[in-house]
């Protein structure tokens, strides 16, 4: 039995921080990259079901989608329980929303046949909380959002969630396998990898695939695949305001000059 | 002098006399069973230790060092009279008395047995005789003196550290009680004392019962006690032939007694006789400075099981005498951390003893392979591995030479690597290995500190510097130690020093890190750190963060970057002495020091800081515990990134109360940023705010430097 478990490479930005020349995303520069902390959850999740099942008979495959800097995002996954690791990538694939990510998990999804999918439930730097629902919905399974507790036997036809809603209140669901589930933080204690781990986990191989691999066209990835498009990331300016003061002719001379700065 | 009238072969003592054969013989069989079971132990420890991992050998060169000085330490007892000079001198009586006791029946052995018999060799009487007994029964009386005090030590004194009550167990645990300890240390004295006691015993009543012999009589005096002995007998009215049967008694007595003893040496504590110097013997030198360098290409790191252990912690184990000296120096255990690096020893010897150390041997495999580190009888509990901040208070006063700190360091490795650690230190290490430092802030941010300053320091990746600054995390970060880099700072520019630092580019040096067990991370930060340095040009290395400093100096040449390195502290002595700076005033604070474990114990730099103290004309009052038995303020191995657990008392607070003990304080003068944030912090929390301040030394210093320096070291006005 397999568990996929999709993983993100996530920028956390520096105090000051400067826009890419295109303004639509910031400058790499400017950022630390690292895997996403929702992911670790999703990840040790799977790991602690792999380590409670007898020896060999769980697979925990991580995934990524992205250039070949995204290998120390896996290389950290194997470190910490992974057992295989692949990175799809392809040069059309920069303007991929999470619809046009989905489709390729969905992809390697269907080739891994895992009996469940665990994400994050959404990504700490964009956070639109959207790739794991695609996923379930391409593939057609049942699915889950934001689970904060899951119990699982590999193999089994179902597995039982719990959600947390508002008021304390905990909802239980039943649910189907094979199922796509985003996990909440806080649904266990990730494991530290050390570099040691990390080292090591170097030794292995990290399979590397193209969406044509895959069976997917161009029009099905990258832009071309995607349903929506970022169009500007920008710092709003803040609301400016000032105090008139003076006699009456010389506000009505800055007035002036303000009118005559905001038209430029 | 022999007197006259008596041939000088008639002075001795005859051996076995008017024993029969079947007594002799009984004897003999005796004694070869008793070196029969000597041997056979000596074979089943020896087997124990060889279990173990084998460090590098030894050159001749340094073996011949080494057991100069272990020859020196035991001869002198050095470290065996360090804070505790008593016990240590009544130690060396016992020492010396049986270690005389033991080469005078050696002679005589070699006399009876195998010069004699074989050669016709015979030296053992006359003047040589005399001055033999006398020496012996000198030495006898100081062994007696010796036993003695320590059992009024033990039984009357009973000083705390030898009440082996173990902080790391519960009454509930199956291994909590040291009972056994306890009998086996009254169970040694006693019987010592009785083989001392009856030997006198024994001499006196050959004196008596060989009355009529002149070559016996007349020479009593030069065995003064076993004479005084003898004149008690005739005083009670001991007849000759009642002094023979006694005499018959005794010896059998002390000779079946002191051959059980020989036997049983392997078995018991007096194998530290042996196991204590072999122990001096194999110590690393370094054990305080530098952890043995980690094989991240091993398949784990550290020690997992018993037989990850190397041979020479085996060996300490069976060293360890339970002196309690380690045990009273350590800060977590007088803070009530469950820790005392004596249990850690003795856990180690118990599992060691339990699965290595069987008469019977057991399959060696499955002993190696037991874990070390749980909750399971006989474990190492993380909780107590955690507690530890590798301070060095415990291996630095060992007198047997036993390194808690790098075993304790060895077992956290695995326990890192397995991620069983708290989460707030995980959290640290993942900010370490993701920003190069532990303020989790981004690595631009490092050089922040420098932007208040009125001059522009030096980027020493760009152009060649004579002085390259380490500054290090807590000093580029912390707001509070940003404030004395700037002192240094303007200290340095003021001498006309031509130094620099590395900016974005430096991450922290990794010594804590290390210190917490995440040895592949420090590798990795030192790899990054010497690459670096690597494209300056400098000629000497200067930090103000201990910690760095001790990384930098003596383990960054495993990992290929040695450096001159030295401390802020030491450096401004020789500015200070070089006349290029002068202070300008001299302070009328009251101060104390605080010796940070880094600095002091580590690398004994004592006197520099005190020396720069005495330069700002500051009245220094010294702690009680200071220099080499200097207390942690906490924050070492890593434990200033855990939070300590409510209900435990800190540390630093007990350090912060030591130093409100001195009357008229008002500065506690510290060396290292993380002293600054623990004893800061710990003087408001115990309430001394208001009655002396916390300084770094080079503030202190700046505050000398400056001519018109304005506000003394008074504390604090009043608020509201
Ligand atoms: S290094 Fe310090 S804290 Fe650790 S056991 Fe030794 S004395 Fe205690
Ligand atoms: S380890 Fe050393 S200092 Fe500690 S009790 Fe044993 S002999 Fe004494």
């Amino acid at each position: 039995m397999k568990i996929l478990v999709p993983v993100k490479r996530v920028a956390s930005l520096d105090d000051e921080f400067e826009l890419r020349d295109d303004g639509r995303d910031v400058d790499p520069d400017f950022c630390e990259f690292d895997l996403n902390e929702f992911d670790e959850y999703a990840l040790e999740t799977a790991v602690l079901i792999k380590e409670a099942a007898p020896e060999g008979t769980v697979e925990v495959v991580v995934l990524t989608i992205g250039p070949d800097d995204a290998d120390d995002t896996l290389r950290k996954a194997l470190a910490k329980g992974a057992d295989r690791a692949i990175r799809v990538d392809d040069a059309d694939l920069g303007d991929a929303d999470r619809v046009a990510i989905a489709r390729i998990i969905a992809k390697v999804a269907e080739q891994e046949e895992p009996g469940l999918v665990l994400c994050g439930a959404q990504s700490s730097d964009f956070g639109h909380a959207q790739t794991g629902m695609s996923v379930a919905a391409l593939l057609g399974w049942p699915r889950v959002a934001v689970v904060s507790r899951l119990d699982y036997a590999p193999g089994a036809a179902s597995a039982t969630v719990e959600r947390e809603l508002e008021g304390g209140l905990v909802e239980r669901i039943e649910v189907e396998t094979p199922a796509v589930l985003t996990i909440q933080l806080g649904i266990n204690t990730p494991r530290y990898a050390s570099l040691r781990a990390i080292k090591q986990a170097n030794a292995k191989a990290i399979e590397s695939r193209t969406p044509t691999d895959l069976g997917l066209s161009t029009g099905e990835i990258g832009g071309a695949g995607a349903l929506s498009r970022v169009r500007r990331v920008y710092v709003p300016e803040r609301g400016k305001s000032e105090m008139i003061e003076g006699t009456p002719s010389q506000q009505a001379a800055r007035l002036l000059e303000i009118i005559e700065e905001v038209q430029g | 002098m022999i007197p006259s009238g008596i041939a000088p072969t008639e002075v001795t003592r005859i051996l076995f006399q008017d024993f029969s054969l079947w007594m002799l013989l009984a004897f003999y069989a005796y004694a070869i069973t008793a070196m029969a079971v000597f041997a056979f132990g000596v074979y089943v420890q020896v087997r124990k230790y060889r279990s173990g991992q084998r460090g590098a050998a030894f050159s001749w060169r340094q073996l011949a060092t080494r057991l100069a000085d272990t020859a020196k330490v035991i001869a002198s007892h050095r470290a065996l009279r360090r804070r505790d000079a008593r016990t240590g001198r009544l130690h060396a009586f016992i020492f010396y008395g049986f270690t005389l006791l033991f080469i005078g029946t050696a002679t005589i052995t070699l006399q009876e047995d195998i010069l004699g018999p074989l050669l016709g060799v015979n030296f053992w009487h006359g003047q040589f005789y005399l001055l033999f007994k006398l020496v012996l029964n000198l030495a006898g009386a100081g062994f007696i003196a010796g036993l003695t005090y320590m059992m009024y030590r033990r039984g009357w004194l009973r000083p705390p550290k030898l009440d082996y009550a173990r902080p790391d167990r519960t009454p509930e645990d199956a291994d909590f009680s040291r009972e056994r300890y306890r009998i086996e240390d009254w169970a040694f004295l006693w019987t010592l004392l009785l083989i001392g006691i009856t030997g006198f015993l024994l001499s006196g009543a050959r004196m008596v019962w060989l009355q009529a012999e002149p070559a016996v009589w007349e020479t009593r005096w030069w065995a003064p006690f076993g004479a005084l002995v003898a004149a008690g007998l005739k005083a009670i009215g001991m007849s000759s032939e009642g002094a023979g049967a006694l005499r018959m008694g005794l010896w059998w007595f002390h000779g079946v007694l002191a051959l059980t003893f020989v036997a049983l040496i392997p078995y018991t504590k007096a194998k530290h006789i042996v196991t204590a110097a072999t122990s001096w013997l194999l110590k690393d030198p370094n054990a305080l400075n530098h952890l043995p360098l980690g094989n991240l290409d091993a398949d784990h790191i550290g020690y997992r099981t018993l037989g990850d252990v190397s041979s020479r912690y085996l060996v300490q184990a069976d060293a360890c005498t339970k002196c309690g000296r380690c045990h009273e120096a350590c800060p977590a255990r007088a803070a009530g951390y469950p820790l005392s690096p004596r249990d850690v020893i003795l856990t180690l010897r118990e599992q060691a003893n339990a699965l290595l150390g069987e008469v019977l041997p057991k399959p060696r495999a499955a002993a190696c392979a037991t874990p070390l580190v749980g909750l399971a009888t006989g474990e190492f509990r993380p909780d107590t591995l955690w507690s530890c901040r590798q301070c060095g208070a415990c291996t630095e006063i060992c007198p047997v030479g036993v390194e808690h700190l790098p075993l304790i360091n060895l077992l956290r490795r695995d326990m890192v690597d397995q991620g069983n650690m708290d989460s707030a230190l995980q959290r640290t290490l993942g900010a370490i290995g993701k920003t190069g430092n532990c303020f989790n802030e981004s690595r631009r941010k490092r050089p922040q500190w420098t932007r208040d300053l009125p001059l522009k320091i030096k980027d020493a990746r760009k152009e060649p510097v004579e002085v390259l600054w380490f500054v290090g995390d807590y000093a580029s970060f912390d707001p509070r130690s940003q404030k004395v880099s700037r002192a240094f700072a303007r200290i340095l520019h003021a001498a006309g020093i031509d130094f620099g630092i590395l900016y974005e580019g430096e991450t922290t040096a990794g010594n804590d890190v290390r210190r917490v067990g995440e040895e592949g991370l420090f590798q990795q930060l030192a790899e990054g750190n010497v690459e670096t340095l690597s494209g300056c040009t400098f000629s000497r290395i200067v930090t103000t963060d201990p910690h760095s400093f001790n990384t930098l100096k003596n383990e960054y040449p495993d990992l290929g970057g040695s450096y001159q390195v030295s401390h802020a502290s030491a450096y401004l002595k020789e500015l200070l002495d070089a006349g290029r700076i002068a202070p300008a005033r001299q302070l009328d604070f009251t101060v104390t020091y605080h010796d940070p474990c880094h600095l002091g114990r580590l690398n004994k730099g004592y006197d520099a800081p005190r020396e720069v103290v005495a330069a700002t004309g500051a009245k220094l009052v010294e702690l009680p515990r200071s220099r080499d038995n200097s207390f942690c303020c906490g924050a070492g191995g890593g434990r200033v990134w855990v939070p300590d657990p409510p209900g435990t008392s800190k540390v630093s607070e007990i350090r912060a109360r030591e130093a409100a003990e001195i009357e008229g304080l008002d500065v506690l003068v510290v060396n290292c940023p993380k002293c600054m944030t623990m004893l800061e912090d710990a003087v408001k929390t115990t309430g001394n705010e208001r009655n002396f301040r916390v300084m770094e030394l080079t503030e202190l210093l700046a505050e000398a430097l400056e001519a018109d320096a304005v506000a003394p070291a008074a504390a604090p006005a009043e608020v509201g």
